[in-house]
């Protein structure tokens, strides 16, 4: 497990939080939810610039190398969908759905590792 | 144009707007989808994977693990579908995932040669932390909890 896994873990299980509380105190999504999101996304571009740095710089991937872009590509889509979804029906359970993709980011990315090592 | 059932028939009114949305893909349905999206995603991933990299090592099993992601993808779409028919379809879908998960899952103990641990519905579903089994429970429960019967109005 690398940094960018371990990166993703800990915003991923913050923002899971964030977003289960959220759900179980019965309040809408709103900006700290939302956001919470987007640092997934965040984390999640940083594993794909950095990944795309070290294939560059000629560090070879151990598993096949388009199953992992296939995972990265799908946990790249995974926040805005989920935000969308969100958006488009404003009520506390929307925030369990949000609370979903940090979890689900979090395996992505455990298994990505296992791809690249 | 919203006026006129208000004067008309006031008590009809909640019914109708009842009617005109789907209350199967709102509040807890909504998160019941997503997660069906997400199965539905991965399964297709690796089911797509399986066959096309090494199909004839386990034929059956991958066989099983596409048809799994077809489930799924039925269970998604049908769940976020309005009306009586995807109502049906979205039962058949979940009714079929249950027994799938449930067979699999038995002949996966039974008989490790044909079925390797590497369906979604291997082991009842362990290497996904037992979401397939528990999956499907929730979404007959959830349809059975908005079963069209329950609205006046047929779509």
């Amino acid at each position: 497990m690398d940094a960018y896994f371990w990166i993703i873990l800990i915003v991923g299980l913050l923002s899971t939080g964030i977003c289960l509380g959220a759900g179980i105190l019965k309040k809408a999504p709103n900006d700290l939810t939302i956001l919470s999101v987007a640092a997934v996304e965040l984390a999640l571009l940083v594993y794909l610039v950095g990944s795309i740095i070290r294939v560059i710089a000629g560090e070879p991937i151990a598993g096949e190398a388009w199953e992992f872009w296939g995972y990265l590509a799908t946990a790249l889509l995974l926040p805005p969908a989920a935000v969308y979804w969100s958006i488009l029906e404003r009520t506390r359970w929307s925030n369990f759905v949000l609370a979903a993709v940090g979890v689900t980011a979090l395996v992505m990315a455990a298994r990505m590792n296992q791809i690249w090592y | 144009m919203e006026e006129a059932p208000h004067v008309t028939a006031p008590e009809a009114t909640p019914d109708k707007i009842k009617a005109s949305k789907n209350t199967r893909n709102t509040g807890p349905g909504r998160l019941l989808i997503a997660v069906y999206a997400v199965f539905a995603i991965s399964a297709t991933a690796r089911a797509g994977y399986q066959i096309l990299t090494k199909f004839s090592e386990a034929p059956l099993a991958y066989l099983l693990s596409a048809f799994a992601a077809v489930v799924y993808l039925v269970a998604t779409v049908s769940l976020a579908k309005p009306g009586r028919t995807w109502f049906k379809i979205s039962l058949a879908a979940v009714l079929v995932e249950l027994v799938g998960v449930l067979v699999v899952g038995a002949l996966s103990v039974f008989d490790p040669v044909q079925f390797p641990h590497e369906t979604v519905w291997s082991l009842f579903g362990r290497g996904y932390a037992f979401v397939p089994l528990l999956l499907p429970i929730l979404g007959l429960a959830w349809l059975y909890r908005r079963r069209p019967g329950k609205r006046r109005t047929a779509l």
